[in-house]
């Protein structure tokens, strides 16, 4: 954390930004945190771009499964349920 | 407000998922399907991180499916759906052992792993100079941009190769995280990694990310 108990570094908002949206800071550092992105454009701008990047890698479950893949698993499952 | 409604997603999903494995016990098609769709490609990387290469990885996924299957008369909820489902991709890989194996076990490989800073020092001001640590330019206001271009299919091609060039920890983490949608919990459990170590993993995987997308939309 910062040296000085009174406020924190643009540099150390981006190392914290993980913990604070996991809520795995301690309630002191949050109010710090919050803040800081309520004085600094940059840092509001990086936690905005670190909330974008989540969302869009969460469009990822969009992606196909191969088509053959597919096909064996459900035949596994056909299998498996006239056992 | 930092969280991501953790709580309301879990407390909806209960409900969802006994009705999803009463289903899928009932051997509803549909329903298998869905799963396969939801789950397949993270239990891979769950997979790819304990075995030494992509092939084994798919066999091992292969073969935890049927595990899956054969398992789900006794499944009873005491975790979720999904952290039983990658707990048995990892056990079926740790049963393969030997010369596939992986030299380093998984809670080895997130410290073994480079550990590139989520930003290069240079982004912001050296310590001694006036506002130390803070930034020499500020990144972009990405809700500036057209909508668009977030949602091309480039953008998209962009996020997923840099998910795929991570390495294999955070690879397995940000995929149960942010694609599977697994809580923090989940993760530690399936895994047998600590707290910490999984937000370490999950902060360089985003951070990551996030670089790849601002070289592609920030050029």
């Amino acid at each position: 954390m910062a040296e000085s108990a009174d406020h924190i570094t643009c540099q150390e908002v981006v190392a914290l930004v993980t913990e604070y949206f996991e809520g795995a800071l301690e309630a002191e550092e949050t109010e710090l945190f919050e803040q800081h992105l309520n004085f600094c454009e940059g840092c509001d701008w990086y936690v905005d771009q670190m909330r974008t990047t989540v969302a869009t890698v969460g469009r990822l479950r969009e992606e196909d499964v191969p088509a053959d893949t597919r096909t064996r698993l459900l035949a596994a499952f056909r299998d498996w349920k006239h056992q | 407000m930092a969280q991501l409604g953790e709580e309301q997603r879990t407390a909806g999903a209960a409900g969802d998922e006994a009705e999803l494995v009463a289903r899928l016990r009932a051997g509803d098609e549909e329903a298998f399907a869905s799963v396969v769709e939801a789950y397949h490609p993270t239990m891979l990387a769950v997979a790819r991180s304990h075995v030494k290469t992509r092939a084994v990885a798919e066999e091992v996924v292969q073969e935890a499916w049927l595990g899956v299957l054969k398992g789900l008369a006794r499944f009873q909820a005491r975790s979720s759906l999904k952290t039983w489902v990658f707990s048995i991709v990892v056990n079926t890989a740790r049963t393969r052992g030997g010369r596939e194996a992986r030299s380093l076990p998984f809670s080895s490989l997130a410290a073994a792993e480079e550990q590139v800073p989520a930003l290069e020092p240079g982004r912001f001001r050296p310590a001694g100079e006036a506002f130390a640590g803070h930034w020499q330019r500020y990144p972009a206001d990405w809700s500036c941009l057209p909508e668009q271009g977030l949602l091309a299919r480039e953008t998209f091609d962009v996020v997923k190769r840099a998910v795929e060039e991570l390495p294999d920890a955070q690879r397995t983490v940000i995929a149960m995280r942010d694609i599977a949608g697994c809580s923090a919990d989940e993760v530690c459990e399936a895994l047998e990694i600590s707290a910490g170590n999984q937000r370490v993993l999950l902060h360089r995987a985003r951070s990551r990310v996030r670089a790849a997308l601002e070289r592609h939309l920030d050029g």
